[in-house]
């Protein structure tokens, strides 16, 4: 390989990996927080991409709500005071999008991020 | 030479890729709202045009809604309906007598009775309106069916009447669908068109888009595991999933879920889910809706029969999932697996 044939390979990758950056950067990475909300405002953001299994409790509209996640990316409602027990029923959420609700503590827990497989969950 | 074409190179990469990223960056965020009503949560994701004011717009349409079907609201007309059973026909509106008369048309369709709004005393005998859940006796059941069949609500013109001083209407099954349908002539209307709306209300989707998209990707929900069974393609629709996984309670090891067969007064045990993709016309909002239930409280067989009858009426396709877990599709649709969801 002739010595301007590198300078030509360097500068084009040189090319390609600032574009590449810059799409880092304008993007982001997504669909790793889970956001908990309780009538709309976002009372705590948990990040999933922690091995650490952690736990909390969140103060619902009808009372507490116990969330854990298991630090391999998925999150749970694992106790809540709701009549109905949907929220401790919905299997755990981990990919963006997928959500569990308690609607009589008025709590959403949200996976952030655009999912690319999927529009819609008929559920 | 070499060295001005490297250049040029380097930089038209450079220029496009900044471009493409500076356009992708310019298509409007899509804004997500989520509303509390009717038990259950509405959630409306809506993609250009007056966004944040159309999702506003859209709660509103299915506050109405609630406002006139609700079983537990004193004013709606549903209450009204049920305070007079056995007192005579009552006025009711042009809107209502219209939803009934849908109602009544799912019950009619294939003969057996599987969607019924009322069976509304049965359900109440399980505690799913009052979420004090328990176990009714044989009797008990059977004496509540007498009054809980079809033939006790009339509907005549811009009247209605229940027949049975006991009988009572529930419209939960039929409502959220039906807001959907409220929902999309609105759409219809607004200028500047969104691009693109997702309205998910309990379990209801309405797919809305203003250039007519062919290529949604549904997920079909995994009613026993974590995510996704897998995905249909569909254009512009409603997807109506009835399941027996989200509102049930357990007793001994055995599940019973809120979907009552009103044929045995039993909660549905036949399948664990059924979604019904039905197209964006008037009223099959409501209708697929309705027919969730009647696909999820029958047999193989009977469905097949079902879909052949529906399909006529604006049912695109099926997909099920039985009591032992096999996936099944009606239509022309296919249910793409996703191995890792």
């Amino acid at each position: 390989m002739k010595h301007s044939d590198r300078i030509t390979a360097v500068v084009l990758i040189v090319a390609v990996a600032l574009v590449a950056i810059l799409a880092f950067l304008v993007h982001g990475t997504q669909g790793r927080t889970a956001v908990v909300r309780v009538d709309g405002q976002t009372v705590r953001t948990v990040d999933l991409t922690s091995t650490r299994a952690e736990s909390m409790t969140i103060q619902g509209v009808l009372g507490p709500v116990d969330i854990a996640t298991d630090g391999r990316g998925a999150i749970r409602v694992t106790h809540a005071t709701c009549p109905d027990q949907v929220c401790v029923h919905t299997a755990p959420a981990k990919s963006p999008g997928e959500q569990i609700i308690c609607v009589p503590n008025h709590l959403v827990i949200v996976i952030e991020g655009n999912r690319s497989d999927i529009d819609a969950l008929a559920q | 030479m070499k060295k001005v074409i490297v250049a040029v190179l380097a930089l038209a990469i450079l220029g496009v890729g900044t471009v493409a990223l500076i356009r992708s960056r310019a298509t409007p965020e899509p804004v997500t709202s989520t509303y509390f009503l009717m038990d259950t949560v509405l959630t409306i994701k809506t993609t250009g045009g007056d966004a944040a004011a159309i999702n506003d717009h859209l709660h509103e349409l299915a506050l109405q809604v609630d406002a006139m079907t609700s079983y537990y609201q004193a004013s709606s007309e549903t209450s009204r309906l049920n305070a007079s059973a056995g007192k005579g026909p009552i006025p009711v509106s042009e809107e209502y007598a219209n939803l009934l008369r849908t109602a009544l048309s799912v019950e009619l369709t294939g003969g057996e009775t599987t969607f019924d709004i009322c069976v509304s005393p049965v359900s109440s005998l399980w505690g799913f309106t009052t979420k004090e859940f328990r176990i009714p006796s044989r009797a008990e059941i059977a004496s509540a069916l007498v009054y809980s069949q079809p033939d006790q609500l009339v509907v005549s013109g811009t009247s209605a009447q229940l027949k049975n001083p006991r009988a009572r209407i529930d419209l939960g099954g039929i409502a959220k669908g039906y807001s959907l349908d409220v929902m999309e002539a609105y759409l219809r209307t607004v200028s500047p068109q969104p691009s693109q709306v997702i309205v998910d209300f309990g379990g209801n989707l309405l797919l809305y888009s203003a250039g007519r998209k062919t290529d949604w990707k549904v997920g079909i929900r995994d009613p026993r595991g974590d995510g996704i069974i897998g995905y249909v393609v569909s254009g512009d629709a409603f997807v109506a999933t009835s399941g027996d996984y989200q509102r049930f309670f357990e007793k001994d090891g055995t599940r019973y879920c809120h979907i009552i067969d009103p044929s045995t007064g039993y909660p549905a045990r036949l399948n664990q889910s059924a979604t019904v993709i039905t197209t964006l016309e008037p009223m099959h909002g409501a209708m697929g809706d309705a027919l969730g239930k009647v696909f999820f409280c029958s047999d193989a067989s009977r469905q097949q029969e079902l879909y052949e009858e529906t399909s006529k009426q604006g049912v695109v396709g099926v997909v099920l999932v039985n009591a032992a877990g096999a996936r099944s599709t009606l239509g022309p649709i296919t249910l793409v697996s996703t191995s890792d969801q």
